[in-house]
Order: C-alpha cells, then structure tokens, then sequence
C-alpha cells in the first residue's frame, strides 16, 4: 500500500543509514557523504536493478548522488528499500558514500511513484532521468516522470523504428525537456577521431563533394541517422548518403569522395581503421560501456548544440 | 586555435586534442622526465587526446639509442603513472613514437641532430621542452637560436618550455629572458609554474568568478587578512647541493606562492582569455610594495630545521632557508592594508598547501563572553590545495541547549566527495596547454620579473647577515620569531 512507503519515512531511513554507516567506520573517520545531484533511473525486473546498482556503485566515483531506482513491474506492490554505495579511494582510509532509495511500483501507479518522488528529490541540487530500456519511446505512463528532470536520458539503441526515436526526442524538446539519447552519446569518440582528421586545414574546405555512412542491420539506426544529420550540418555542401551492410548493428564505416581523394573510417574492433588522403593508421575507440556514456553524458546538465542541431 | 574554424568541433563533448607535433625534452635521461613527464604524456595518449603522429625526441648526453631509450622509459613510466592504468598495448604504440638523440647542450652538432631527426619525423610544429639543469637553459636557447630552430614554417610553430628557476635573481632572470628572446618571441615562451597547473589553483578563478556570492566580500572592507601557506613535512630528501643554493624563498615563494597570492587577489577579467588573466595576474604582482631594506627585518623571517647541515651534500655552515616566512601588502584599492602572511618550510609538522582567508568579525559580540575567546574567533574561508582539495567556510552556529552559546563550526566541500575522478595532473594540463598554444598558466616575462622584484630586498638582506641557524625543531611550525612576526600586527597563523 502507498501509505507503507511514506517519503518522510524513507527520509528517515536515508538518515539512520547514515548514522549506521559512520558507526561502522568510527574508527577510519567515518564515512563521507557525497551527493551532487538526484540520479532516477528505471528498471525493469530485479536483475535489472542489480545491472543499475553496479553502474551506480561505478558512476558514483564521478557523479555521486542520491540514486531513486524506480523498478517498474506490473502488478507489483509499492515498496521502498533504502541503500548505500560506498568507495574507498586508493590511499585514503576514509570512505566515500552515496545514498539511494530502490521504489517498486506498478506501471499502472507511476502517476504516485511520480508523486513520491518529489519530496525525495535532494533540494536545490539538479535531477536527472535516465530511463533504460525502449519503453519510454511507447509507453506514455513515462511521461509523469518527465517534469521531475532537469535532463531525461534515454537510449534509443534498441528501438525497432529509428525515425519514430526521433519523433519522440522532438517532441520532448517541443515540450520544454532537456534530452539526450546515449545512442548518440556513443559516436563520441567515432566524432572525435573524425574531428580530429578535420583539424588539418587540407581537410576542410568544398573540396569533399559526398559522404557514405554505413551501418550494420538492414534498417538505419538512431546511430546512423545521428552521424549523417551531424556531416549534414558540419558539410553542407556534401551529399550525404546512407548504406547498409552486412554485421553486426551500429556504425561500421565513413567515406569522404573529395575532389582529390578518398578517406575512410572504418570499425575494426574497438578501433578505427583511417586510410587515404595520406592516412593509414589506427585510432582506438572511447569505451561504450553504460557506465563509460553515463559518465560522459552527467558531466553536463545543460543544453548540448550539437546534438539540438542533428536532431533538427 | 583548430577547434574555432573546424566544422566538426564539438568543445562540450571533446577533450581538447593536441595537434600534429613533436615534443623535444633536453633532459630526457633526468628525474623530471621519468616522474612527471614521460608518464603524463603517456596519460594524454591514453586519454586519446594526442595525434596518431605525436612523437617525442628525448636528448641527453648519455649515448644510447631509441630502443635503449624506450626500454629504460617503459618501467618509469609504470611506476609514476598516476592512474596506475599501464597498458602494454597502448605502450607499444606509444613508444613507436618515441625517439632519442644524444649529445652535448655546447655542442652544435647535437642540435644538427634533432633537426634530422624532426625531419625524420616530419613535423613541423615542435616544442621543446627545457628539463634540464638551469645553466643549460641559455645555452640551449642560444644554441637552438643558431640552429634556426626556433623559427617556425609558415602555418607551423615553434615554442618553448622553460622550467623554474627563471633566473636567481632579477638581474639573471632578465639575462635568461633576452637569450630566450633572441631564439624565440614572447609569445612562443612557456615558463612553467607547475602550481598554476593544479586543479585546485585553477579553481581559485572557479570560486572567484564563477560565483556571484564572494566576490563582493572579496577586499579590504571585509577581509581582515591572508594566509598561504606551503608546507612540507619532508626534508630536503636528496636535494640538498640544490636546494641550499636556492632556499624557501626563491624555491617556492618567488614563483609558487606569489603567482597563488596574484591568483586569489588579482581583480577580475573581462574575458577569460590568456592575455587577459595573465595580464591581470602580473598587475597584481607590479602591485605588491617592494620592502625597504630597513623593513625587512620587520616583515620577513628565514629559518633553517635542526639537522639541514647534516644533509648529503650540504655545506656544514650553510646559511640557506628551509623555512620562509613574508607580510606582504598589495598597494591597491582593493588590498589596501591587508597583510598577505605567506610561509613555506620544510619538516613542518604536516604537508599541506592553504588559503585562509580570514574575515573580520563581527563588530559587536551580541552572545555573551561564556564562550571567551572561542566564540569571538572571525569566520576563515579555507582554499586547500593539498592534500585534501577542498574548500571549507567556518562560522558559529548555536551549540544545542539551553543558552546561547556559540561554537565555531565548519561547512565543508571536499573534491574527492563531490569530482570523485581522477583529476589530470599539472604536466598534463600545462603539456596540452603549451601543445595547443593556451599560455593562460603559464608565467610570462613581466611576471617573472616582478615577482624577483619583490622578493630581492629579502634575498639581499639575508644574504647580507649571518644568521643563528638553525632555529627550528623539525615537526614544528618554525621559528617562534615567525609567530611574533604575526604578533606585531595582532595576529596570528592558524596551525590546524
């Protein structure tokens, strides 16, 4: 029943926590107590949470805070469970903590879980989304959970209909939310090392007349729609295209056609193969690992341009 | 810079990248290359943030050649990486770039030798990078200077890392400067102060300007006095010939602590671009009043631990300072009579770098005298550069009961808590500054000169006497004539 989770009460429970744990580590100094922002993440089942709380126990190095799972399960009772991550740092006897709160909530009862989170959101400090999984794209019981957020993140990598992904990041925007789709989030390094290639002046210029973004699958991923939308905005005088190729899903390869050459970027494990206009060489790729993108993707709460623009 | 007209920057998302060039350290076989370098631009590489053609040319006089060379830099590298993250993988591509070339700094041929071995290579943008001992440092310039290599291609640069000490004085600082003049322009001279790499220093400006709470507060109105202090527990470990020829003052406070004093109370810039900031930090310098000599006993104490004579290849009568301690005063309207207390000493109790700012109190104590002294203490804002980077702000508060008495107490932010990852170190932060032209922590010509003008009547006046070293037991906070140098103006230094 709701009334069993009251927020005072988890509150509460947050504060004994605390005074626990520094009773436990009277004798290194006690615990310290980290927190920077309101992290709420969805999950769907238990062995999600679990998969979140090992992202939560890494991110926290960077970007402690006060974690609300909010595990959605249908037909599920309300239920509040509060708990801690905690680090020691290399060389310091002092540990380092963060608190959260596991919620358990029937989709059908966001609307209350939504309700509830409010007062446990830490005050005057930002909260953010993250919601795992595709069902945020369809199912609209999320959308309760949107106004909590001062940034919702989502991950648009497993959604069948890359355009409709889109439709729906628009339309958060048209609505006022601050969004970010760790989808794009991992073209960060295949951005960079791009970027990189185009800090040679030699580089720049109309001389590039067309561009190839391919991608594994038979359909174009959120990936693929985000990169050529991004050599769209930064080329605009190069047609662009799109092409398919057997693998695994996700990027595979850019060609650059210019007057004088050719260049490639090309996957190749967790590499990037470059080759002509002069090049060959290796560049290694940022790890995409979840905790690698959520780190990335905390460490600004504000407006991303470029990605307001490839969205469109 | 690259990153303005490139159509695919994205300054929020990527780290700054360092471009295509070659990094030349003379020195390459010291302690400097081995513990800070070498592992810090291993780092960058690991980072992804160096060009797949980055390389390094690494000369000094012992012979040996870009195997040796990488062989003998791969297990320093592993023990003085900070992150401790050592990836053989990573190391084979990095030492591929890596190269070596070994002469004499008096000897023409050698820098002959690098410029073969630039050409090699084939890059056009060079940094070079003095980690030498510092009579090398003209002879280097001088040298590169008849070499052409200071002059850059059109498109490319040329530049030049400098490491303290600029100089032993003013008179040598300026010749050091006109040597490096002669070989490359102002602008293309780094002179590196590894403390305005710190993070926590860097913050200062963070704290300062970011933050529209402080600033008003920020002046003699409010401010009631400055502590710095650098201390370190240690001694002279090893460098004993060293530092005896250079002593506290010149080792830290000429450069460290007051390019940290011009930092907390240099005034605002309209922009934060290098000339900018670095303009506002030397006019804050220019501002410090130059001593008297005849003040100089009244505002400056040198002191020297029990057992410095006994050091490893110290002189048994040496009269050199391990411990420093200065009031300064910045002529401004800002500053106007707010003593800047500055001490730095070896085999201090602990090591720790701070900034305590220390505000007046209140003017009227409203809550009784129960408490004494205690409750009457002012509210101290404390800037902590290490260990323990954080900033923590002292206030009463009421103690719980019956009563109103007053307790001091403290807010506390600590790095660790709130940026939990690692932090790059100063020779990262300054190495991708040099690479990508940023000189905004990088001390500059005017700097450096006003900074030996202020501490010269000091160094002068102590060269002048003999003094009754030692006078400082080791563990302690130095001589008690430091304290009394606080004393003579009702104050004194906080020792927590």
């Amino acid at each position: 029943m709701i009334a069993t989770i009251q927020p005072q009460k988890i509150l509460r429970e947050l504060n004994e926590q605390w005074d626990q744990l520094d009773l436990e580590q009277a004798s290194s100094g006690g615990v310290l107590r980290a927190c920077a922002m309101t992290l709420i993440v969805t999950a769907n089942d238990d062995a999600d949470a679990e998969q979140v709380r090992r992202t939560l126990g890494v991110l926290m190095h960077e970007h402690p805070s006060r974690a609300v799972i909010l595990k959605v399960r249908d037909d599920a009772e309300f239920e509040a469970r509060v708990f801690a991550e905690c680090w020691k740092p290399f060389g310091s006897a002092q540990q380092i903590c963060s608190e959260g709160v596991e919620i358990v909530s029937d989709p059908v009862r966001l609307e209350e879980a939504a309700q509830l989170l409010v007062p446990l959101r830490v005050p005057d400090l930002p909260a953010v989304l993250w919601c795992r999984g595709a069902d945020v794209f369809h199912l609209r019981a999320f959308d309760v959970l949107f106004p909590l957020a001062d940034k919702i993140i989502v991950d648009s990598s497993t959604v069948s209909r890359a355009a409709a992904a889109l439709g729906f990041l628009r339309n958060l925007r048209s609505r006022g939310f601050r969004a970010a789709d760790l989808h794009w989030t991992r073209l960060t390094g295949w951005r960079e090392i791009l970027a990189h290639l185009f800090d040679d002046e030699a580089m720049r210029g109309p001389d590039i007349v067309s561009a190839r973004v391919s991608y594994g699958g038979a359909t174009p991923s959120t990936c693929a729609l985000y990169f050529s939308s991004w050599i769209e905005n930064a080329l605009p005088q190069a047609r662009v295209a799109l092409a398919s190729e057997a693998g695994p899903p996700g990027l595979r390869s850019i060609t650059f056609d210019s007057t004088t050459c050719e260049l490639s970027l090309r996957r190749d494990g967790s590499s990037i193969q470059i080759t002509g206009c002069g090049r060959n060489y290796r560049s290694p790729l940022a790890p995409m690992d979840e905790e690698s993108l959520m780190r990335e993707e905390l460490k600004f709460l504000g407006t991303d341009p470029v990605f307001e623009r490839v969205l469109g | 810079m690259a990153e303005a007209q490139n159509p695919f920057a994205d300054p929020l998302r990527f780290e700054r990248r360092v471009p295509e060039c070659a990094i030349v350290i003379f020195g390459a076989n010291g302690d400097l290359t081995k513990r800070k370098l070498l592992p810090a631009l291993y780092q960058l590489a690991a980072d992804r943030r160096l060009p797949a053609s980055f390389a390094i040319v690494g000369t000094s006089r012992t012979a040996m050649d870009d195997e040796t060379f990488r062989a003998k830099m791969r297990p320093e590298v592993q023990r003085f990486l900070e992150s401790g993250n050592f990836d053989d993988e990573l190391w084979t591509h990095f030492a591929a770039n890596l190269h070596y070339v070994a002469g004499d700094m008096n000897d023409p041929a050698l820098y002959q030798a690098i410029r073969d071995k630039l050409a090699q290579i084939g890059q056009r943008n060079v940094l070079f990078y003095l980690s030498t001992q510092p009579s090398y440092y003209s002879i280097a310039a001088d040298q590169l200077g008849a070499a052409g290599l200071g002059e850059s291609a059109p498109g490319a640069w040329r530049r030049i890392v400098v490491e303290k000490p600029f100089g032993h004085d003013l008179a040598s600082a300026g010749a050091l400067n006109a040597r490096l003049h002669a070989a490359f322009p102002e602008e293309e001279i780094y002179r590196i102060d590894h403390y305005l790499g710190k993070e926590t220093v860097q913050n200062i400006l963070a704290f300062r300007f970011g933050n529209g709470i402080f600033e008003p507060l920020w002046n003699r109105r409010y401010v009631n006095n400055i502590q710095i202090t650098a201390a370190e527990a240690i001694g002279v470990e090893g460098r004993g010939a060293y530092y005896q020829e250079a002593g506290a003052l010149r080792d830290m406070i000429q450069n460290h602590l007051l390019q940290v004093l011009a930092t907390v109370a240099m005034e605002p810039t309209a922009v934060f671009e290098p000339h900018a900031v670095r303009d506002e930090r030397a006019k804050l310098l220019r501002s410090i009043k130059i001593m008297r000599p005849s003040e100089v006993a009244q505002f400056a104490v040198a002191g020297q631990y029990h057992g410095f004579r006994e050091e490893l290849g110290v002189d048994p009568a040496a009269q050199t300072d391990t411990f420093a301690a200065v009031t300064f005063y910045v002529d401004n309207w800002r500053w106007a009579g707010v003593p800047f207390f500055i001490r730095t000493g070896k085999k201090l109790p602990k090591r720790s770098t701070d900034i305590a700012i220390q505000f007046n109190s209140a003017p009227l104590s409203l809550f009784g005298s129960a408490d004494g002294e205690l409750s009457r203490r002012p509210n101290l804002l404390i800037l902590r550069i290490q260990p323990e980077e954080g900033i923590s702000l002292r206030f009463f508060s009421k103690h719980p009961g019956s009563g109103m008495h007053l307790r001091p107490v403290s807010m506390d932010f600590k790095y660790g808590a709130s940026f939990g990852g690692r932090s790059p170190s100063a020779y990262e932060t300054l190495l991708v500054d040099a690479m990508v032209g940023d000189a905004t922590l990088y001390t500059r010509q005017d700097m450096v000169e006003a900074s030996w003008k202020v501490v010269e009547p000091i160094l002068e006046n102590w060269q002048s006497q003999k003094f009754h070293f030692p006078n400082y037991e080791p563990g302690t906070w130095g001589p008690v004539e430091a304290d009394k140098l606080l004393a003579r103006t009702n104050h004194q230094w906080r020792n927590s």
